[in-house]
């Protein structure tokens, strides 16, 4: 779509929004932008064999972010109206009166690295041009393949989400960019129930991509995959607990990198000194030949950005490149406090938040070693391969991540499956424990959130990696 | 410093809800009902809140959040849906309105969905300021005032560490008010409104000891009225917490007692109230299904839910479908005695509907030889330290780090961060530390619960001992 129909969805001219940003530096500021934004989210859930509830939701408004070195002063008006969007930008510039600490730098950044300028989430079908119900046959056949596949299974709940956000941005550079970001997830979680005992499982589908993903080829992929490893579930016991080698598997086991370092490498938290990898730029953090990036750039990922939400082109970011820390993932302001050029990781959930540094596709890339002789490689410690959930402590680099599914290994041999327990470890002693790294590198399309004080869509990868000691749950 | 540009709540001396914006609610209902619904419910919220956050002792970020929005809730044709736009002229509700029951109609038909009966609704829930959570004096804040309360925490440049085994690296703090104001309808004549303040300040504290390991702390208080205190002590606290951090050691695994601080306890708690909800346990998804009424853990564990409890945070006369609270047991020595089930579940159930979710759960202190058992006795109070020497040895969590719980089977393993005590006494903090078990046998486990929940959180759940807990380190 062309500037003209942006502009128009948010009843604006770019004379206003040169005021706008006169306003929002009325007191001295020396950056702003504006981010427009009108998001449709819909919804439907199946229950109990139907689909008898749903909805959509409409959220519109304008953000206003006031810079002053590295200070911000930020806020936001749920209308287009002049009047209301230049309260909201004099509220923004107070920030420029708050006592002047901070180190003088030029505002100005040039962008680096790889620029992806051609859409990476075109629509075939556009969400908001489809109607709800012609979804809700693949709900049904969801629903109807996972309990043909096992008849263990008791309840079946599936959920479509989507939504279609028309963003505009315009700054004090004067450069007005505009993204149409489309998000569709599918989600099934399952409960089978066997000799009294029940268990559950969900998987899940999200992609940066119109309607058109919606189709039996992916359905039948997720009925496959909820039914698979369910006696592995209903076997599965705690192990005992306790310090071992880890076999991360390929794919969804990228959550260790988003929590053991990707978090860390996030640039604001390394310009408050906060992060356990502050001031290590230049230096081995893991064996060579270990190459970490955070992508945007990967078409219909849950976590491309054709641009990101300071209006910074879509971008590939080495993070470690052959074992060395060689970039913080930053937004204007840190890339404005390091001197380099920002990354394109300015993101943030909505028009209600200033960007601030996120990831968007985290992941190692290949190695050379195959899976099998990884396993194979170690005497006894654990395989993992599903999780749900992980966490981070910034300073201290302490990670968790908690572990649905895996398996004990046993000289070399995978034998009794494990399930619910969470893995600690520290984040520069893991990464430089990785011992060995597969070449069978899987990008996870779940939905994966982060919740760094905003929900960002991303997503993670990896090849089999084996880390040498981490502490593991167990009873 | 002068703060101009931030323009000032208006003057309305009670709430944020426009005599407009009530009736844009009713124009909805009415929209929807003309057009063949057949029930409707509106909730309007609308909030405010500013924010001043100080980093290393100078302002670095101010924020001025200003929220409304319009929650619609359709029944039509045996059918139902859930909608919501924060577009709220009504050329534009109108067309919301449309569509939303164009969407509704396309949904599989569903007759247990409908409003809850009126004889179940709130009806003392009129002016919104009931409940007591409500500061009047929120409208006279200055943006000057704002300033100062965040700047007036910050120990930063008085902080001298040198000599103390670390290295104060950053501090943050930040102090926030804010005003929620909810308005709610249905078409069959529920009103109700409910309105609060809320004024917090928060510090996080990030040091480096003599080898450059980091460690944070963290902090806060909150309060639905105006806050007179040292916002220091709040900063003071956040460093202490980091600095008792300095030189973890790996604790070997085991089996061992333990306590949870009353700033984390909730953790442990908030499994139970997933479980305990009916839509869960009508979907398989519960670990406590088939246990209403039965005694499922320790007589020790009582938790009550008081929602109705003037000034105090959690409190509320309805819930979001309207439904009146009412002060009760949950699980009163072990019994499970309430499922959170709302109007569709008790439906399709049978089971007795209730309110949807807990409101304020208050766990009632506990300790072995029965004191603590007299609730309005002044021997009932049972602090950190009593339950440090009730258990002698073991670990004491501070904080969870990840994890997770299987609302199926009640399985969880946490991260945890915290200290290892003997004979009472606290030793040393621990290093990569997990707890692992089932929900239903750490709850009978409870060896005892104190008194010292903070007063400033929705959920009262004090710290909490337990027995034979499984640690991987």
């Amino acid at each position: 779509m062309d500037k003209r129909y942006f502009l128009e969805t948010f009843h604006v001219t770019e004379p206003q929004m040169e005021r706008l940003i006169a306003a929002a530096l009325s007191h001295g500021g020396d950056y702003a932008d504006l981010y427009f934004e009108y998001s449709t989210y819909n919804d439907l859930l199946l229950r109990d064999g139907e689909v008898s509830s749903g909805g959509f939701h409409i959220d519109f408004g304008t953000g206003i972010r006031t810079l002053k070195e590295e200070k911000t002063g930020y806020a936001y008006s749920e209308n287009t109206d002049m009047d209301d969007m230049t309260a909201a930008a004099k509220a923004a510039s107070v920030i420029a009166q708050g006592d002047n600490c901070g180190r003088s730098r030029t505002a100005s950044s040039p962008v680096s690295g790889h620029v992806c300028r051609d859409g990476l989430y075109p629509m075939a079908v556009a969400w908001r041009d489809s109607a709800a119900s012609s979804f809700l046959p693949f709900l049904k056949r969801l629903e109807t393949g996972i309990f043909s596949k096992d008849t263990r299974v008791v309840k079946v709940s599936a959920k479509l989400s989507y939504s279609q956000s028309d963003i505009m941005m315009f700054n004090s550079y004067g450069e007005l960019t505009c993204d149409t970001r489309p998000l569709g997830s599918i989600t099934a979680s399952v409960i089978f129930s066997h000799n009294g005992r029940n268990e559950n499982k969900t998987v899940s589908r999200s992609f940066r991509m119109g309607a058109e993903m919606v189709t039996d080829t992916i359905i039948d992929e997720m009925i496959s995959e909820a039914v698979s490893g369910i006696d592995e579930r209903f076997e599965a016991r705690r192990p005992k607990g306790g310090r071992m080698p880890v076999v991360m598997g390929a794919g969804a086991s990228g959550i260790l990198l988003h929590e053991s370092m990707g978090h860390s490498f996030e640039a604001d938290f390394n310009r408050k000194g906060q992060s356990v990898f502050s001031g290590r730029i230049g230096e081995r953090i893991c064996p060579a030949g270990i190459n970490i990036v955070d992508d945007g750039t990967i078409r219909y990922n849950r976590g491309a950005c054709n641009y990101d939400d300071e209006g910074i082109p879509g971008q590939k970011t080495y993070m470690v490149t052959d074992g060395v820390l060689t970039s913080y993932l930053h937004d204007r302001v840190s890339a404005r406090w390091y001197g380099t050029a920002p990354t394109g990781n300015g993101r943030r959930e909505s028009f209600r938040f200033n960007p601030i540094p996120r990831m968007r596709a985290t992941y190692m890339e290949n190695g050379t070693v195959p899976k099998e002789d990884i396993i194979g490689s170690v005497k006894k410690g654990i395989y993992v391969d599903e999780f749900s959930n992980g966490q981070v402590k910034i300073g201290e680099g302490d990670f968790t991540f908690y572990v649905k599914s895996g398996r004990m290994i046993e000289n070399g041999i995978l034998t009794a499956p494990v399930k619910d327990i969470n893995i600690i470890g520290n984040g520069p002693q893991a990464l430089a424990g990785i011992t060995a790294v597969g070449n069978d590198l899987k990008i996870d399309n779940g939905t994966w959130t982060c919740g760094k004080d905003q929900s960002a869509a991303v997503s993670c990868g990896i090849p089999t990696v084996l880390i040498d000691c981490l502490t593991v749950g167990g009873e | 410093m002068r703060m101009t540009g931030m323009k000032d709540t208006d003057n309305r001396k009670e709430g944020l809800v426009s005599e407009d914006e009530m009736s844009a609610a009713k124009f909805c209902i009415d929209y929807a009902i003309g057009a063949g619904a057949s029930q409707a419910r509106v909730s309007l919220n609308k909030s405010v809140l500013d924010s001043f956050s100080v980093l290393n002792g100078s302002l670095d970020k101010v924020m001025h959040s200003a929220d409304r929005s319009i929650f619609l809730y359709l029944f039509a044709d045996g059918r139902y849906g859930t909608f919501s736009t924060n577009i709220l002229d009504r050329e534009s509700l109108g067309r919301f309105v449309t569509k939303a029951l164009e969407t509704v109609r396309m949904l599989a038909p569903d007759g247990f969905r409908r409003l809850p009966s009126p004889e179940r609704t709130a009806k003392d829930a009129i002016t919104g300021t009931e409940t007591g959570l409500y500061d009047s004096s929120y409208h006279r804040i200055a943006a000057e005032e704002r300033l100062s309360s965040a700047l007036s925490g910050t120990i930063f440049r008085e902080e001298t560490c040198g000599n103390a085994g670390f290295r104060l690296i950053s501090e943050e703090c930040e102090y926030s008010d804010s005003i929620d104001d909810n308005y709610t309808i249905d078409s069959q004549g529920f009103s109700g409104r409910h309105t609060e303040t809320s004024f917090a300040f928060c510090s996080e504290m990030t040091i480096s000891d003599r080898k450059g390991d980091r460690y944070s702390g963290y902090w806060w208080e909150a309060s639905p009225a105006a806050m007179r205190q040292d916002l220091k002590e709040c900063s003071r606290s956040a460093l202490e917490r980091a600095v008792r951090q300095i030189g973890p050691k790996r604790h070997r695994s085991g089996r061992f007692n333990m306590i949870t601080d009353s700033n984390v306890s909730s953790r442990l708690v908030s499994p139970l109230f997933s479980a305990l909800n009916a839509t869960a346990i009508q979907q398989k998804n519960s670990f406590l299904a088939e246990s209403l009424g039965r005694q499922v853990f320790t007589d020790r564990l009582t938790i009550l839910d008081l929602a109705r409890t003037p000034g105090k945070p959690g409190s509320r006369y309805y819930d979001t479908e309207g439904v009146a609270t009412k002060d009760g047991p949950v699980i009163e020595n072990g019994v499970i005695k309430e499922y959170f089930t709302n109007t569709y579940i008790a439906g399709k159930t049978g089971m007795e509907p209730t309110v949807e979710s807990v409101s304020r759960p208050v766990l009632m202190p506990a300790f072995p030889g029965g004191r603590g058992s007299c609730l309005d006795s002044a021997e009932k109070r049972v602090s950190l330290q009593d339950l440090m020497n009730e258990c002698g040895d073991g670990i004491y969590v501070c904080g969870f780090n990840g994890g997770n719980c299987n609302p199926v089977t009640g399985d969880f393993s946490y991260g945890i961060e915290g200290f290892a005590f003997k004979g009472g006494r606290i030793t040393h903090p621990v290093k990569e530390m997990l707890v692992t078990g089932n929900m239903v046998r750490l709850w009978n486990n409870l060896v005892a619960a104190g008194s010292d929940a903070r007063g400033c959180t929705r959920w009262q759940i004090p710290s909490l001992a337990f027995a034979g807990v499984d640690f991987s380190a």
